[in-house]
Parts: structure tokens; C-alpha cells; sequence
């Protein structure tokens, strides 16, 4: 039976299971251990949650095709394979979330952060930081600080399961390890070291429209990168007001740098945006761009290129197009 | 038991999958050096610009790239597009605090910022609790003690260092 993917906000038994599933993550032994990553330092084992944070940095340093710059478009951000990649990652979270829950219905939950980034008079929150999201009970994410001292998440150096980061990344974007500490969040700073709002639903809404934009009824246009116009460009936040960029700017702390799967609101945060793709496929059928005939610079982005998956090497890739339709994995309770 | 590589539900298919994935490499040497290229009316353009970056006098080991509006980014950064390379200096110092700490002197205890077991380079302070506006208590500029000095090598369209900021 294929998951449900319900709103975090609106089903307290599948935030309560989020919680308790990533605690579980974060504490399950993988066998391996940081050298075996190139991570320096003494060797230390690596757990189930902190190989998501691992699989991100890599992606984002691999550049796609090889040779070229990381910078440009690499295997996880700046370019077409944005948003299926997020997608295979965030469906191998959820599978392992099934595992450890021993339910393998469960649906990742998303973030509706729009509806918290709009204010009262549009039908929003008066305060996007008071959101129920952030409650310092064990149901909630905690709030700001560092460390996140509430919820959930909350660090507590004597008690060796609660959460904490292990690994994270220098100012290159390395891979490192670190003396183990708290989540760190700040909420809301201004440019340029963050942002002062969150998306709000106004801006979800213009991204869908076709008739203001009409590239947007397009997935990307040349020349596939940070300037392209098109909805993947949009949506990842390097056009129009921010979208997915803003999210991690507005939390701020762990959700900046290239580590930010550290912070277990990454995942409900791209859960949400993999939403919010997967509406825009319903108005605009499932298509990708580019498809094969793309030049050569644009390998690893093309419609039926393997990503940076661990199916990659195997007889079937997962590719974007193979990604496109995932009706038979999971779906979402409500598309915006 | 052996852990069951072959088992993608189990957690050691996924790590010794990403164990087998090539190391991106991040060791630079001079100064940061960014290619730009485009084709216009018939012509291949390249761009080729470079900086040296230091921050209290040392010099700041960090790809930075250019896109062709001039905005700035780095790896460490994904989520960041600054018209400003001066606003991604202030980033980095502001994300990666110590990294930019003070040389250590011979004896006083500390390893440097090598990424030594220890040395967490992120957010060391509290900086209040939900709710809050947000805003640093050491303002929202770096005025604190360090100082950044970014040289710019030839690139004409680097002008951006009183726009906006952020996305």
C-alpha cells in the first residue's frame, strides 16, 4: 500500500512518529565508521541519520557531469536534478523511518511553511517562529538557540540519547566531524545571513501562474542553472522570492550550510517542496527538462541520466524520469 | 553477523554506498579562480576571474563562484546567492565562527582550524529562545574584530557590494 503523506501540523501521530523514528536513526549503528568517508579525525562510528547528512554534502560536491564545477549545477542543487534527487532521498528516509517504526505505511509528514510564513490577515500565523511546529514538548521541534534546548530535538550533553550532531562541514563545504552538540537555529535574521520572512502562500501561488510567467509551465529552460527560468529554478529560490532557498535561510543555524540535513526540519521542509512538485505536475503533466538530445554539459541533468542514487550503478538507475510518478510509493493528503 | 550490504532496508547498504563514492576534492592552492562562459551573437566568451581572499591576514581556503549576473557563492553555502562577495565573506565568518577565531599561540591549548576532533566551527553561542525577533545581538554586520580583505582580480562586474543581500 503506498504511504500517505500527511501535514506535520495536522496529524499529531505522524509528528510524534517523525520524532521518534529520526531519534531511533540518529542512534542506529551503520557498522561503518568516519574514515571510511574520508572524514578525518579518529575513525567513529557513523549512524543511519547522519549517513543523510553525509549522502548531502557529497551530492552538492559532486559535479555534475564529472570535471566540471560544483559551483555550476552538481548532483543535488543549482540545476535540473534539484528536485528528483531530494525526491530518492527523501523516499530512503522514509523507508527507513518504516523500518525502525515497524510501520511500513508511514508517510514522511511535510511543512506547509507557506501557511506559517503568512500573516493573520492573509490567513496565517501572527508570529512564523510560534509556530506549533517549534513547541518545546516532546511532540515539537524546539525552537531557536543553540543548542535547541526544547522538543523533541533537544540536546542534553549527560543523556546520551538525545540528539545531537556529529558531523557537519567546514566553510568549503568538507565533511568533518565535531565534538558532539546541540542543533543550532536562528530564527528570521536579515541579509545577508539569512531571511527576515518565510515564503508565504501569495508567493507558492504565483509560481503556478503561467499566465503572469509562462515559463513556469515549462520544469527548466537553458540554460539550466541559477539563471534559468522555469518552475525547478523557482522552486529551489534563485528566481522569484525564494521559495525553497528562503526556508533554509529563515531557520538559519544547521539549516545553513551544506550539513543542513542535520537538522530533522530539513526533511519536512523538502517534503514540502516535493509537494509542491508534485502539484505543479498535476497542472503541467510529468515533464522534465532536458531530455537526452541536451549537449554533453548537461550530463547527469538529462531526463534519463542516473543520479547520484544508490541505484545508480545497478541495472536500472533511478534517473529523473523514473522518478516522475511515484503514485505507487506514497502521495500526498492535499496538494496546494 | 556481518551487516547486510546487499539489503537496501539495512542501513549498511546505504553507507557503504556512500563510502564508495569519490571524495570531492577541496584542497585549493592561490588564489580562488572562477570561469565564466558565454555565447553571444557568434562569440565564445571566457571569463576568467580570481581572488585572494584573506580574513586577519590569512588567507580564506574557499571555492567561491561567479554566475554570469556577478552574484557570488561558495560550497559550504548551497542555499546562498549574494550580488556581494564582501556579504558571502560575512556568511562564512558569521557561520563558521571558529574558523575565523584568533591564531592560537604555542601552549595556549588549541589545535588551530583544521577540523580537528573538537573543534566544532558552528554556532557556539545561544542566541535566544523562540519567538524572537531574530535579530543578532551583535548586529546584523560583522563588526566585531574581524577583518576581511577581499582583493578582486580583473572581474569588471563585481559591483554589488551596497545592494541587498540574501534571497
Amino acid at each position: 500500500m503506498a504511504a500517505i503523506r500527511p501535514d506535520i501540523l495536522r496529524d499529531d501521530q505522524a509528528r510524534a512518529d517523525y520524532i521518534r523514528g529520526v531519534r531511533l536513526l540518529k542512534h542506529e549503528p551503520t557498522t561503518l565508521t568516519t574514515d571510511r568517508f574520508g572524514i578525518s579525525g579518529r575513525a567513529r562510528p557513523v549512524y543511519t541519520y547522519d549517513l543523510f547528512v553525509i549522502w548531502h554534502v557529497l551530492a552538492m560536491n559532486t559535479a555534475v557531469p564529472p570535471g566540471g564545477d560544483a559551483g555550476t549545477r552538481n548532483a543535488a542543487h543549482r540545476g535540473p536534478v534539484f528536485l528528483p534527487w531530494h525526491r530518492v532521498m527523501l523516499r530512503w528516509l522514509e523507508a527507513h523511518l518504516q523500518r525502525v517504526l515497524g510501520d511500513p505505511d508511514f508517510g514522511l509528514p511535510y511543512w506547509d511553511w507557506a501557511l506559517d510564513g503568512t500573516p493573520p490577515a492573509l490567513g496565517g500565523v501572527a508570529n512564523p517562529a510560534a509556530s506549533a511546529l517549534w513547541r518545546d514538548t516532546p511532540d515539537g521541534f524546539g525552537g531557536q538557540g543553540s543548542p535547541v534546548r526544547g522538543g523533541g530535538f533537544a540536546f542534553d550533553r549527560a543523556d546520551p540519547t538525545s540528539f545531537r550532531v556529529r558531523i557537519a562541514t567546514d566553510s568549503s563545504g568538507a565533511l568533518r566531524q565535531v565534538t558532539e552538540r546541540g542543533l543550532a537555529r536562528k530564527f528570521g535574521q536579515n541579509a545577508p545571513f539569512g531571511s527576515p520572512r518565510l515564503p508565504r502562500t501569495g508567493d507558492v501561488r504565483t509560481a503556478y501562474n503561467t499566465r503572469a510567467d509562462p515559463s513556469l509551465a515549462d520544469y527548466d529552460r537553458p540554460p539550466f542553472d541559477v539563471s534559468s527560468r522555469g518552475f525547478r529554478n523557482r522552486l529551489e529560490g534563485f528566481t522569484g522570492p525564494g521559495l525553497h532557498n528562503q526556508v533554509h535561510l529563515w531557520v538559519g543555524g544547521d539549516m545553513a550550510p551544506a550539513s543542513s540535513p542535520n537538522d530533522p526540519v530539513f526533511f519536512v521542509h523538502h517534503c514540502n517542496v516535493d509537494r509542491l512538485w508534485e502539484r505543479w505536475m498535476h497542472r503541467n503533466g510529468r515533464q522534465y527538462q532536458p531530455d537526452m538530445t541536451a549537449p554533453p554539459n548537461l550530463l547527469g541533468h538529462r531526463i534519463d541520466d542516473p543520479l547520484v542514487s544508490p541505484f545508480a550503478p545497478a541495472s536500472k538507475p533511478d534517473t529523473p524520469g523514473g522518478v516522475l510518478d511515484v503514485s505507487a510509493l506514497y502521495s500526498y493528503d492535499v496538494l496546494p | 553477523m556481518q551487516p547486510d550490504t546487499a539489503d537496501p532496508s539495512q542501513p549498511a547498504f546505504l553507507a557503504t554506498y556512500l563510502a564508495g563514492l569519490p571524495q570531492p576534492e577541496h584542497e585549493h592552492t592561490g588564489p580562488a579562480r572562477s570561469v565564466r562562459e558565454d555565447d553571444f551573437d557568434g562569440h565564445h566568451v571566457v571569463i576568467t576571474t580570481t581572488y585572494e581572499i584573506t580574513v586577519d591576514g590569512r588567507p580564506l581556503d574557499v571555492h567561491i563562484g561567479l554566475s554570469n549576473d556577478g552574484s557570488a557563492h561558495c560550497h559550504g553555502l548551497p542555499a546562498y546567492q549574494l550580488p556581494s562577495l564582501v556579504d558571502l565573506v560575512r556568511v562564512l565568518i558569521r557561520t563558521f565562527p571558529d574558523e575565523f577565531s584568533p591564531q592560537p599561540t604555542p601552549g595556549d591549548g588549541h589545535d588551530g582550524h583544521d577540523g580537528h576532533d573538537g573543534h566544532d566551527g558552528q554556532h557556539t553561542n545561544d542566541h535566544g529562545g523562540a519567538g524572537s525577533s531574530g535579530h543578532s545581538e551583535h548586529g546584523d554586520h560583522p563588526e566585531h574584530g574581524d577583518h576581511s580583505h577581499v582583493r578582486d582580480h580583473g572581474d569588471g562586474d563585481m559591483h554589488g557590494d551596497d545592494r541587498p543581500g540574501g534571497q
